[in-house]
């Protein structure tokens, strides 16, 4: 069991910070999704905890033990990349054999081993396949099949889903996480998919620009965002700029711009005080007979399967868009006047970010 | 457990010292076998420099130098932009069409590079020319020995042209010509506009390797002009520097030598700096479209005619005039002394192996550091640097390596492979460099997490990988080897390689004029041919390429 | 009169068959995405419409008129790739100016027009840039300009998202649908992503190993699917395997699942006496006091929702979802489940089996 902990992890590349300090405890045996945009540092953290990278400041620890400059080999930490990287001289066994054959391991062990985990994926069949000869869907299990079979403690997954057709990708979300857990082992995966990472991790790390944002349970950072980015980052909101009126009772009136008023959860700010206020499109209702905070006129319905999102151009203030279940598709039309509501403790309140709204809930 | 010496490799290869002071031998061996030695003569042109002067005032020899000098660079630029009208129509047909036998000419194209240029001088003399006192049925077209020489050099660099165009050709993402063509510029104006200024890179590339190409070669061309008997009145470069060799022994006209030498490599790097600069300069011109007249050569007739004549010109002036040496097989003539033959190939595959094994043994690691290393300072000198044997021709390189060790006393076979090494390292280290970038650093970072040592990683990951990139730089640079003729003669022409061998029957030839010599020069030249065959169908069989798999979706 | 008329599109390489008789047509203005696995011919077809390969067999009419011969440069489709391919050498504006000049506009024309396109797209600020500066998204939004700019009325998107991130294909996805609709232009999308297809199309069409398996509105698709692969394609879905007990004549049918547990729904493709696939989607799944007995194995949380997964008492994996705020169940507690009868669909069992019928590889 491992429990890994970075301590104020720098790296700069020329002008970019790629790593602005970052702190970090996983606990043994967690799975942990990094969740960031593209050009976030994920990549670099994951090369600066196996080693590939050398972190300009900072430790990075495995247990109590110091490995901030010991070798790759030595760490056990071993990672899954997003192009496979299946040795492609190598057949599928040898592929997956190869962590202890590089140890020297007893032979009659790894190859029980690498029998056992093979037949967990159900690929037993394709043990003489080349790596070439295999679907990607394939190529991934394999990869995962070599790192589980290596006896590392510690698996870094650097976007391994990305390159998949999406259908597969969902498949594949709960096959993965299943064996990894089966096998006992420490994991950090690394993504910009905001459903995969509430799927698949136990906790979420969000990460921009090179610095952690927040840490919780998917519901928590879901729930409860400490920043507008990750307010509209992990699952998307309707952000309106506000002024604050009064509170009471743990709840805040606010009145935007144009005007309208609205509601959310007291976040501890004076009356007149700007405000930026989110709220998930998933907790924004729409009806055509309940009374609202405000009207909007319904511009686009959209049919997305399970849930429909409803556009409503809302007067003085822009787009708003509310994510319901598929079977209120009957229940609107475009041109209808809609109420938009929320309850208020769904609705969060922040400072006016300091580098501008629209920097702040840029999604790339 | 016993450790066995490669495990202790293995070991050392984590320890950062152990990378680092590895990485300073091979530097420092490339620096000073390779580097120092080729130019050398420059340090010593600025010491002898009384010597050196008491020739350029003397007019009568300036006359002979200038025109030899001058003879060599305007051959070479004349060949070098011959190759590159004829050689992009056809990287073009290689890379981005499918005909039936199109693997033929795969083959055929590189053919050239398995023939040591002097086969190829003879070849090109009895085709297109009326050689003295041999009666043998080519064209017998009465030519200067300047329209002769560029038609043999044409020959042995038109591959290097159509390979490295093809080669970035390859690597171009086919998308944006389509983009531009799905806006609406036809196939001429897409490729114009968009493909080439993409592709400027891999012209300038071609540019430097034919041009270099051409500098340096001596043997053909020396063939070529002896049979036409013209081997006193014309000179390139390097056949003045062999004919001084041959005329007046080793010491004396060294101050000649020198300047020669010196202005050889001089004008030559300052090709390469001029080059690299026009890379970065000089644009070819793409923001004016001229839809009409541009849509009208894309098509039909205008494309067919390009597509034949690019096909005509490798068959007439490329693989005909190339093969023409085998119709000495049609006649009668004398065997060379087949025991002296035997002994002179020995000899050569001596000076090859000896080169070759050197190449790969220090080349790979320079490869491997240049290639995972491009954006440090160290990587991009290296990566410079590592041209310039390659640039500088064979002749002057041969010559300032023997001054550079003259006070060691070392032997002349020593020598001579230290020569044949520094002109086939660049070979080895650039194929390496190539086979390496197209690799995923993955694979080794991945087989480093699960535990593999450094060097553990290249041996049982990188090396199976690149394998047949090394394979095919081993054997080119082996038969570069096994062909060279200048480098041989400036070090020390007593070592009887094959090309001197040719070269001395061919001198029997022109002072006896006895056609008999001349025959069994050819005999000799087409053995040598037939070994270097073989070794090309083993690099076309190691680096076999699949055309025409392409995967749908 | 369609826009666009495919008419027994077939396309060959060498041995491999990528698509076969392909009969499609695409209205005027309509958005007309292409869903599929990798491999199932989406991008050939594409490509063939463009005019980028031309089909083996078959022929192409554009507004009835028979183009299957017309080269490239000359059909008036507007292409964007999935690996975005703006030229690097030349800014923003240099690319989206390309398509008015190579089509012979003067200058100053071919410059506001490109400029027109790049407002349209919210990239005029960034006209000055070289692609290599900006983002994806940023990027693609400047492809899609270029594309304009050339003043086709046809559009093929090729994958365009595909490199993308997941939030910013949330964004961008929206964007292209309006801006494409605002202009009229006929738009023909490929992806894998069934999301995406159902977001932003008119209409769907589902291929599979070359065929076009089934085409429909996105509800259509999501409410009714033809099939099983199309049931399991597009959305999420529980599959059971079952038998048809009995049907009675005005609707309501009988089946039995594994263990002999019944289950009742209202309709069925199937046939009594037949084993048959039964197909119910997470969101038609209720937890009642009585029904099909299943333990819950694990549960996860989506965000808006919490996904349930059990496993039935019938050796079947279910899925059903709860909303954010309710009570979540412990994990191998017992439930009871009962399906929409309505909504849940019966399809009789694939001759393939279904792991063959539902492969995405």
């Amino acid at each position: 069991m491992t429990e890994i902990r970075l301590e104020g992890l720098k790296k700069r590349f020329g002008s970019d910070m790629a790593a602005d300090g970052i702190d970090l405890k996983v606990e043994s045996g967690e799975y942990l999704c990094i969740l960031g945009p593209t050009g976030a540092g994920k990549t670099t953290l994951m090369r600066m905890i196996c080693g590939l990278t050398e972190p300009d400041e900072g430790r990075v620890f495995f247990g109590d033990l110091d490995i901030t400059h010991l070798d790759t080999a030595e760490r056990g930490a071993t990672m899954l990349s997003q192009t496979y990287a299946l040795f492609p001289n190598m057949r599928v066994k040898e592929n997956v054999l190869f962590g202890s054959w590089i140890k020297g391991w007893p032979e009659e062990e790894s190859q029980q081993l690498a029998r056992n985990i093979l037949s967990m994926m159900h690929m037993e069949s394709r043990s003489k396949a080349y790596p070439d000869e295999l679907s990607g869907g394939q190529q991934q299990r394999i990869a995962l099949a070599r790192a589980l079979a290596s006896g590392s403690r510690v698996l870094l997954l650097d976007e391994p889903l990305r390159a998949l057709d999406a259908r597969l990708r969902l498949e594949l979300r709960k096959d993965l996480k299943g064996m990894v857990k089966a096998m006992g082992l420490t994991a950090i995966h690394v993504t910009h998919d905001q459903d995969e990472a509430l799927e698949m991790a136990d906790r979420i790390a969000v990460l921009r620009a090179g610095r952690i944002i927040q840490v919780g349970t998917p519901k928590e950072v879901f729930e409860d965002p400490k920043t507008p980015f990750v307010a509209n980052f992990v699952g998307r909101s309707n952000m309106i700029q506000c002024r604050v009126v009064s509170s009471t009772d743990g709840k805040v009136l606010l009145e935007s711009e144009g005007g309208l008023r609205m509601e959310a959860k007291d976040g501890g700010h004076s009356p007149g005080a700007e405000v930026l206020m989110a709220v998930k499109v998933g907790n924004t209702k729409i009806s055509t007979t309940l009374p609202g905070y405000f009207e909007g006129r319904v511009e686009k319905i959209l049919y997305e399967g399970a849930t429909i999102t409803v556009e409503v151009m809302v007067k003085g203030l822009g787009l708003v868009y509310s994510k319901l279940p598929n079977r209120k598709f009957d229940d609107f039309r475009e041109g209808n006047t809609v109420s938009v509501s929320w309850s208020p403790n769904k609705a969060k309140v922040f400072d006016i970010p300091e580098g501008g709204i629209e920097y702040e809930i840029r999604v790339d | 457990m016993a450790m066995s010496l490669i495990d202790r490799v293995d070991d050392a290869s984590s320890k950062r010292g152990v990378k680092r002071a590895w990485l300073i031998l091979v530097v420092l061996i490339f620096l000073v076998l390779i580097i120092l030695p080729s130019v050398y003569v420059l340090f010593e042109a600025v010491s002898q420099w009384d010597l050196i002067s008491g020739v350029a005032s003397d007019s009568g020899k300036m006359a002979m130098i200038w025109g030899a000098v001058g003879n060599s660079f305007s051959i070479a630029f004349i060949v070098t932009i011959i190759d590159v009208i004829v050689g992009i129509p056809m990287a073009w047909l290689m890379v981005r069409k499918n005909f039936p036998g199109k693997r033929y000419v795969d083959t055929l194209i590189d053919m050239p590079l398995a023939f040591p240029t002097a086969a190829l001088g003879f070849s090109v003399a009895i085709f297109w020319g009326v050689p003295q006192g041999l009666d043998v049925p080519g064209l017998g077209i009465v030519l200067s020995p300047y329209v002769l020489v560029i038609l043999l050099h044409l020959i042995f660099t038109y591959p290097y042209m159509v390979r490295t165009l093809s080669g970035i050709l390859e690597q171009l993402d086919p998308n944006f010509e389509t983009a531009g063509m799905t806006l609406g510029a036809s196939r001429f104006t897409a490729v114009r506009t968009i493909t080439l200024p993409l592709f400027r890179a891999g012209l300038v590339t071609g540019f430097i390797l034919c041009f270099a190409r051409s500098l340096s070669e001596t043997g053909g061309t020396y063939i070529a002009l002896s049979l036409i008997g013209k081997q006193s009145t014309f000179f390139t470069g390097p056949t003045f520097i062999s004919e001084l060799k041959h005329q007046a022994g080793s010491q004396a006209a060294m101050p000649e030598l020198i300047l020669i030498s010196v202005l050889l490599i001089v004008f030559a790097l300052l090709m390469l700096f001029v080059a690299k600069m026009m890379m970065d300069k000089v644009k070819i011109p793409w923001s004016k479209v001229w839809p009409k007249f541009e849509r009208r050569i894309s098509r039909g007739l205008a494309v067919k005619m390009r597509n034949g004549l690019s096909s005509s010109f490798l068959a007439l002036f490329i693989i005909i005039p190339s093969f023409f040496i085998f119709s000495f097989l049609l006649i009668d003539g004398p065997l060379p002394d087949m025991a002296g033959l035997f002994k002179a190939m020995g000899i050569s595959f001596l000076v090859a192996g000896a080169a070759t094994a050197f190449d790969i043994v220090f080349g790979i690691p320079m490869a491997l550091y240049i290639a995972r290393n491009k954006d440090k300072s160290l990587g991009k000198a290296l990566d410079m640097l590592v041209n310039v044997p390659l640039i500088i021709p064979t002749t002057a390189l041969g010559l300032s390596l023997f001054l550079f060790w003259s006070s060691a006393s070392l032997p002349g076979l020593v020598l001579v492979i230290l020569g044949h090494i520094s002109f086939t390292y660049p070979l080895v280290v650039r194929n390496v460099i190539g086979a390496v970038e197209e690799v995923d650093p993955s694979y080794e970072e991945i087989a480093k997490t699960l535990g593999a040592k450094p060097f553990q990683a290249f041996r049982k990951v990188l090396l199976p990988v690149i394998q047949s990139s090394v394979l095919a730089g081993s054997i080119l640079a082996f038969t570069r080897s096994l062909g060279e003729t200048g480098a041989t003669i400036a070090i020390d022409p007593t070592i009887n390689t094959v090309p001197i061998y040719i070269v001395n029957l061919i001198n029997k030839f022109t002072e006896f004029n006895n056609p008999d010599y001349a025959y069994q020069a050819a005999v000799a030249s087409i053995t040598l041919t037939a070994v270097c065959f073989v070794l090309m169908l083993a690099v076309k069989y190691a680096t076999r390429r699949k055309l025409g798999g392409l995967r749908h979706d | 009169m369609p826009h666009i008329r495919l008419e027994n599109i077939t396309m060959r390489f060498g041995d491999i068959t990528a698509v076969s008789d392909i009969d499609l047509e695409i209205r005027d203005g309509e958005y007309v995405t292409i869903l599929g696995p990798s491999g199932c011919g989406k991008t050939t077809l594409i490509k063939i419409v463009a005019g980028i390969l031309r089909p083996t067999d078959g022929k192409i009419f554009v507004d009835g008129k028979d183009v299957t011969k017309v080269p490239l440069e000359d059909r008036d489709t507007g292409y964007v790739f999935q690996n975005i391919a703006l030229f690097p050498h030349m800014t923003i504006r240099g690319n989206a100016e390309y398509g008015p000049k190579v089509h012979s506009v003067e200058e100053g024309q071919a410059e506001s027009t490109a400029d027109e396109y790049l407002r349209l797209v919210d990239m005029l600020d960034k006209a000055g840039h070289f692609p290599k500066e900006l983002s994806g998204g940023d990027q693609q939004k400047a492809a899609l300009a270029r594309a304009l700019a050339s003043g086709s009325r046809m559009l093929m998107l090729d994958e365009p998202l595909s490199a993308l991130d997941a939030r910013v294909r949330m964004e961008l996805r929206y964007e292209i649908r309006r801006i494409v609709k605002r202009l009229g232009i006929t738009v023909l999308h490929v992806t894998h992503d069934q999301e995406e297809a159902m977001s932003v199309s008119d209409r769907i069409i589902l291929m599979r190993k070359g065929r076009i398996f089934e085409t429909g509105t996105p509800l259509d698709m999501y409410r009714s699917p033809k099939s099983i692969f199309a049931a399991y394609f597009i959305g999420e879905t529980n599959l059971m395997e079952c038998t048809v007990e009995s049907k009675r004549k005005g609707g309501g049918v009988i089946l039995r699942l594994r263990n002999d547990v019944p289950v009742n729904v209202s309709k069925s493709k199937a046939n009594v006496g037949e084993i048959a696939i039964l197909s119910v989607r997470p969101e038609h799944v209720y937890t009642a006091t009585d029904g099909l007995k299943a333990h819950v194995r694990d549960v996860v949380f989506m965000g808006t929702y919490w996904r349930v997964r059990t496993e039935a008492e019938s050796q079947d994996y279910v899925d059903y979802n709860i909303p954010a705020d309710s009570q979540v169940p412990e994990i191998g507690e017992e439930v009871y489940l009962v399906f929409n009868k309505k909504a849940s669909r019966v399809f009789k069992r694939p001759k393939e089996g279904l792991t063959e019928a539902i492969k995405l590889e």
